[in-house]
């Protein structure tokens, strides 16, 4: 994190900062307790930066945290700690009122084209709500502006008395492209875009939000779990981790200098749709599934499921630094990070007996003994 | 002979709507051991073809046949049936919660499954060889977690259930209908090598259905390409990644975005699948087609030998010579340029 903390002078001032961001959910084990509880831990400090006209790929497997991130990042849900700075404005503490003219800035587009369009309304009010909501326009006519939208994205506009029901999933998709470019905003934070469609017709969208992206200067923050599809749109690419981004460097360096062994496993993981590619890959399978949230591991959260972990990755959590001679940009949180030539295969894990087993709880009482051990003799 | 026939099946259900044909005439055959890979995307009826097949699509207007080990299984009768189903024909599915039972053990699913096909086999014995196929699938301490719910499994641990208890009778044939949809990739990886090393053990054949490219280059030995309810394209796997004829499949190879490599525009299949209540005559992918000429809306294409082979069968009008295919391509490339450049100026 000390890499990070200090803001890096570039060219251009970030769009957005995400700074030290924790996200915890209470969980409800009985009616009345709701703080104090267990907490599920989905993000836990993360920080970022994002450039404008920028997409900055987000990716990791369910329950990483990347969607909760996401809502972080537009205010969906309040933050538990740390800060997130758009345009130079600090709006991890405004109220709602104070939150609409950020609002118009920053838009997003969900997963499900189903479950994220009310069925009982027309086409043309959905689209139209931005409208009415920010009580923008209406000289021109908000008919007239939702189908010059709905024809920018590939819509027939005489389609607009329409219901979400008589489209299509690719055309449901557009309607939500439709509704988030109404107000022109800066940024668009899209959270499994094209994870509900068919290839041939997510092909159709992924154009659609880079033309979009070229037309406007829109600035993406794109979430994906298919790495194949945010190479193709990402400029950068962050990968999370159980909460934590263990890695963020540009996109072609993602795919052929990656550090982390959790990036080179989610990268081999992918079975690449060509059978001479699927035979000389080399093929690294974890053991095992993600930890809970709940009850994350100490030290490096992958370290129970990493072919390199160590003693020091069981206590320590590893810093983000960039290694070896890896420029600043490309940050790895790894006690061990990789070499281009070295292998996952080639590594089993060195982790003492004393160590291993021990759950965070008996660690922590285990580590804190060690001082007031010091302190009696 | 092939394990399994299919041969010709046509699967309609009444709707409010109308009448769906999910399938409309569709064969291939199952070689023993080997994986066929189905793909397609949602709405080609490749689910529906294979739960026919199974009996699962109850009160489907059906047609065809499926020979599977000497017997017609859409003549059979629901006894017939059961028992095939499990013992000789093993299923999983994309949903592993659904699939298994909430309220019941792991252990107790897959005994009563050994069981229901043979009450000689006791209890002790069954259990013991749940153990057995749960070590098989990769769940660790498989002694302690026989016992455990569904629930207290992951997604990927209960999908590896699923499979222990598809092969629990070694069976000839393995349907698996999306069985890694639903999973994360590296959790993706591990149940497809522990399919792998069931289909080593055991010789099972295997029919993959699946939307994702990447599993059949991985899985496969043969393909079918279905869309619209119908077989565009056969082939063996290498073939159809690289020496594909029909132009459903270049349009769905072409729409992915690369692996590796420099990074293009992709180009997607422009339009949408066609609705199945009334198909259009012809080709149906011909209103999608950039290839398309007059003959594909009026009459439908049959599926037959291309390129001098008699394994790699393709629904098109297209020549089906190499060279002149290559033209062909050529050809729409050019057109398509000079279209793009009229459009620019």
């Amino acid at each position: 994190m000390s890499a990070d903390a200090v803001p890096a002078p570039s060219a251009s001032e970030p769009l957005m900062r995400v700074e030290h961001v924790v996200k915890h959910f209470p969980i409800r084990t009985n009616s009345l307790v709701g703080r104090g509880g267990p907490q599920l831990r989905a993000v836990d400090d993360v920080t970022l930066e994002i450039t404008p006209g920028e997409t900055l790929g987000l990716v990791g497997e369910t329950g990483c945290g990347k969607s909760t991130l996401a809502r972080c990042m537009t205010r969906l849900y309040d933050l538990t700690g740390g800060k997130v700075i758009f345009d130079g404005q600090d709006i991890s503490e405004l109220s709602r009122r104070q939150l609409r003219p950020v609002r118009r800035e920053i838009q997003m587009i969900f997963q499900d084209p189903y479950g994220s369009l009310n069925p009982r309304r027309r086409v043309g009010s959905i689209i139209g709500d931005a409208f009415a909501i920010h009580g923008i326009d209406s000289k021109k006519g908000n008919k007239r502006s939702v189908q010059d939208l709905m024809e920018l994205v590939g819509l027939n506009p005489e389609h607009y008395n329409r219901f979400p029901a008589e489209f299509s999933g690719g055309q449901r998709q557009r309607i939500g492209v439709a509704r988030a470019l109404a107000l022109k905003p800066k940024m668009i934070v899209c959270d499994e875009p094209v994870s509900a469609l068919d290839v041939s017709i997510q092909a159709q969208v992924i154009n659609l939000l880079k033309d979009l992206q070229a037309e406007f200067g829109l600035t993406y923050v794109f979430i994906s779990h298919d790495l194949s599809v945010v190479r193709h749109v990402s400029d950068r690419i962050a990968v999370m981790y159980l909460g934590k981004i263990i890695e963020t460097s540009d996109s072609a360096r993602t795919f052929d200098t990656s550090r982390h062994p959790y990036t080179r496993a989610l990268l081999s993981a992918l079975p690449p749709a060509d059978p001479d590619a699927a035979d000389r890959r080399e093929r690294i399978v974890l053991s095992g599934d993600p930890p809970s949230p709940l009850n994350p591991p100490t030290g490096c959260r992958f370290h129970p499921r990493c072919p390199k972990a160590t003693d020091k990755c069981v206590t320590d959590v590893p810093v983000e630094a960039p290694a070896f001679d890896d420029p600043p940009e490309h940050p790895v949180a790894c006690w061990h990070p990789m070499t281009r030539a070295e292998s996952l295969n080639d590594f089993t894990p060195e982790i003492s007996d004393t160590i291993v087993g021990l759950d965070p709880v008996a660690l922590e009482t285990a580590l804190g003994a060690t001082p007031t051990d010091e302190g009696t003799s | 002979m092939a394990l399994l026939e299919v041969d010709d099946v046509r699967v309609s259900f009444n709707t409010d709507d109308g009448v769906v044909h999910a399938v409309r005439g569709v064969s291939f055959e199952v070689e023993r051991g080997k994986t066929l890979g189905i793909v397609g995307e949602s709405g080609s009826g490749k689910s529906v073809c294979t739960q026919t097949i199974t009996g699962l699509t109850r009160g489907a207007h059906i047609e065809g046949t499926a020979m599977f080990d000497g017997m017609d299984l859409l003549q059979a009768s629901e006894q017939q049936l059961r028992a095939i189903r499990g013992r000789k024909i093993g299923m999983i599915f994309q949903d592993p919660l659904t699939s298994l039972h909430p309220a019941y053990s792991v252990g107790w699913q897959i005994i009563e499954m050994i069981r229901a096909h043979d009450r000689k086999t006791s209890k002790a014995k069954a259990k013991a060889r749940a153990v057995e196929l749960l070590g098989l699938v990769g769940i660790p301490y498989a002694k302690d977690r026989v016992d455990d719910y569904p629930h207290q499994f992951s997604g990927g641990m209960r999908q590896r259930v699923m499979i222990a208890m598809a092969v629990a009778l070694n069976p000839a044939l393995l349907i698996a209908d999306e069985p890694t949809t639903a999973l994360d990739v590296t959790v993706q990886a591990q149940v497809l090598r522990v399919m792998r090393k069931v289909q080593e053990e055991f010789g099972t054949a295997i029919i993959l259905i699946t939307h994702d490219l990447g599993v059949i280059a991985e899985m496969a030995d043969e393909v079918v390409v279905m869309y619209a309810g119908q077989v565009m394209e056969r082939a063996s796997r290498r073939e159809l990644f690289y020496r594909h004829h029909h132009p459903y499949t270049e349009g769905l190879l072409n729409s992915l975005p690369k692996h590796e490599g420099p990074i293009t525009r992709l180009t997607p299949i422009a339009g949408t699948p066609p609705s199945l209540i009334s198909p259009p005559r012809g080709c149906p992918f011909a209103p999608r087609c950039p290839y398309v000429f007059s003959r594909c809306v009026e009459e439908t294409p049959p599926l037959e030998p291309v390129f001098g082979t008699t394994s790699h069968t393709s629904a098109c009008f297209l020549s089906s010579y190499e060279e002149e295919r290559r033209q062909n391509r050529e050809e729409l490339h050019a057109r398509q340029a000079a279209a793009a450049s009229e459009g620019a100026a």
